[in-house]
């Protein structure tokens, strides 16, 4: 019984989008407007995220050593660093490494190179190379790091740190306000979407008041008369979030070029990105292409159709 | 099978459509329910099909007390009456099986069920052989036949026609009235609601007139006073 129920009322329900199949299309494509601006919005989110877990990850500080520390105080040091749960990682480096990562990093610099060589011996010390779970606790750590007894060992320099703050801040802030902007198109195209919802429902209904009459008269549900009409949106959402899905792929690897071109060491791949985070992101949109839908469509049904 | 008890239906602001009615209508009776248009004759059908709630009294329907029915039993109340209107319309692009059809399929019943019973409506009003026509390539006699045999699609114990010959010529008026009579001779009770003079007369059967909103008169072989 149910189950031809419910065949009736999805046929009913496509009867009724290809009846007027044009108003069907348009709330489709207003559905798929809305749906595109929080897909903007949900990617962008991503990328930001991306980008800063990026910006957080490459922040490391190093440490040096003054001239007087030894390799054995070095690595007693570097065993008490680890102990301390907001480092995620400490590395000694030796004179003669940081020796070596100097030249490399100025291979292409010959003045610097011949001052190098003028110098006699190996004038860097040692260092300690820090990386942390998160970059708000450097200032913690530095500073936990200048009042311990081995601080005497230790030349603390935090500008690198700061100029990473600074840079994810910056990122942050941006984020933040293009968050805000598209929070904002996000409400409005949902807004016009839920009336464009409402109103084809409400057409719809005037286009099916012969059958709705009878329906009421000859003893049809409530329901029988008032799920074809959720279905019809469902059916909206569904489709939405499908095409949706087919547009936003090609548009991903259009945008790559000036994503790379922007994000330069920091870039990734959009369309991996979409596809790690693939439920959630389409997930969110058919939630979203399902809640406007419905409710707009309930509105409607309540107020149209006297049961 | 009918009882109003001090049935009254108000209307905002200050209209009141029916005031004090008493009705008492034994199962298999063919009543008619005569009075000039305004009177509030649509009003009681309104009431007995729980379109209307009323605003004092009390309304029993087959032994069901629908006086406050709730929106959720309206429909099962509906499929033990059925309705026929001056206007309703049928469906102009379903034939006439499919129209009948239609209204056992909206109420969930089984394909081989609505196989079944289509035949025997269309038998009853004598369209048997018109199941594949469309309701363009009918007369309006065989329309009004066609929404009869609809309405007795769920066979109800209860028939309320609301002036089901107010389109027609005499030829088909009496057609329909013949097949009303037939149906309350099947044991459906009928309830016919007219302002026609010449169909109450020629009934000789229960007559209650309706002026104002109130009963004026009820005549077992009655006949149209107004």
């Amino acid at each position: 019984m149910f189950s031809v129920e419910f065949i009736r009322v999805l046929k009913f329900a496509l009867q009724s989008i290809f009846r007027n199949f044009r108003l069907s299309v348009v709330t489709v494509v207003i559905i798929i407007l809305a749906l595109f601006s929080i897909s903007f919005l949900s990617v962008f989110n991503l990328l930001a995220q991306h980008v800063m877990d990026m910006v957080e990850n490459k922040t490391n500080v190093y440490i040096d050593l003054t001239a007087n520390a030894t390799n054995e105080q070095a690595a007693i040091l570097i065993e008490e660093l680890k102990k301390l749960s907001a480092i995620q990682e400490a590395v000694f480096i030796t004179p003669a490494e940081t020796l070596e990562q100097f030249k490399e990093r100025h291979q292409n610099d010959a003045l610097m190179l011949e001052s190098l060589e003028a110098l006699e011996g190996n004038p860097f010390t040692g260092s300690i190379l820090l990386s942390v779970y998160n970059i708000d606790d450097f200032p913690v750590i530095l500073n936990e790091l200048s009042k311990k007894d081995y601080a005497q060992y230790l030349e603390i320099e935090d500008r690198e740190f700061t100029d990473s703050k600074l840079l994810i801040e910056k990122i942050s802030e941006y984020s933040k306000k293009i968050q805000r902007f598209g929070l904002a198109i996000s409400l409005l195209f949902l807004l016009i979407s839920a009336m464009v919802v409402f109103n084809t429902i409400q057409v719809k209904i005037l286009t099916h008041r012969e059958e709705i009459g009878i329906m009421r008269l000859v003893g049809a549900s409530n329901s029988f008369i008032r799920f074809p009409f959720l279905i019809e949106v469902l059916i909206y959402s569904f489709v939405a979030v499908i095409i949706l899905m087919i547009l936003v792929y090609p548009l991903l690897a259009l945008s790559q070029p000036y994503i790379d071109n922007f994000l330069k060491e920091y870039s990734v791949s959009l369309v991996s990105l979409v596809n790690h985070n693939f439920f959630l992101l389409f997930g969110i949109q058919f939630l979203a292409a399902m809640v406007i839908t419905i409710v707009s469509s309930l509105v409607a049904v309540r107020r149209y159709i006297k049961v | 099978m009918i009882k109003f008890q001090k049935v009254s239906k108000y209307y905002k602001p200050n209209v009141t459509a029916l005031k004090d009615i008493d009705l008492h209508i034994e199962s298999g009776e063919f009543v008619s329910i005569v009075g000039q248009s305004g009177t509030g004759k649509t009003t009681l059908v309104k009431l007995i099909i729980a379109e209307e709630r009323p605003s004092i009294g009390q309304i029993v329907i087959g032994g069901w007390d629908i006086t406050n029915i709730n929106n959720r039993e309206v429909p099962y109340l509906r499929r033990q009456i059925g309705v026929v209107f001056q206007d309703f319309k049928l469906l102009s692009k379903k034939t006439v099986f499919e129209n009948i059809a239609f209204a056992l399929q909206t109420c969930g019943a089984p394909k081989n069920k609505i196989h079944h019973i289509v035949p025997q409506v269309l038998k009853i009003v004598g369209l048997e052989e018109k199941g594949d026509r469309y309701p363009y390539q009918l007369s309006g006699g065989e329309q009004q036949r066609v929404v009869i045999a609809r309405s007795l699609a769920h066979k109800p114990k209860l028939l309320v026609a609301d002036e089901p010959t107010g389109n027609l010529d005499s030829i088909n008026t009496n057609e329909i009235i013949d097949l009303l009579k037939k149906i309350n001779k099947l044991g459906t009770t009928v309830v016919l609601v007219t302002h026609n003079r010449d169909v109450v007369n020629s009934l000789k059967k229960r007559v209650i007139t309706i002026d104002q909103g109130q009963v004026i008169g009820d005549q077992s072989r009655g006949r149209y006073v107004l």
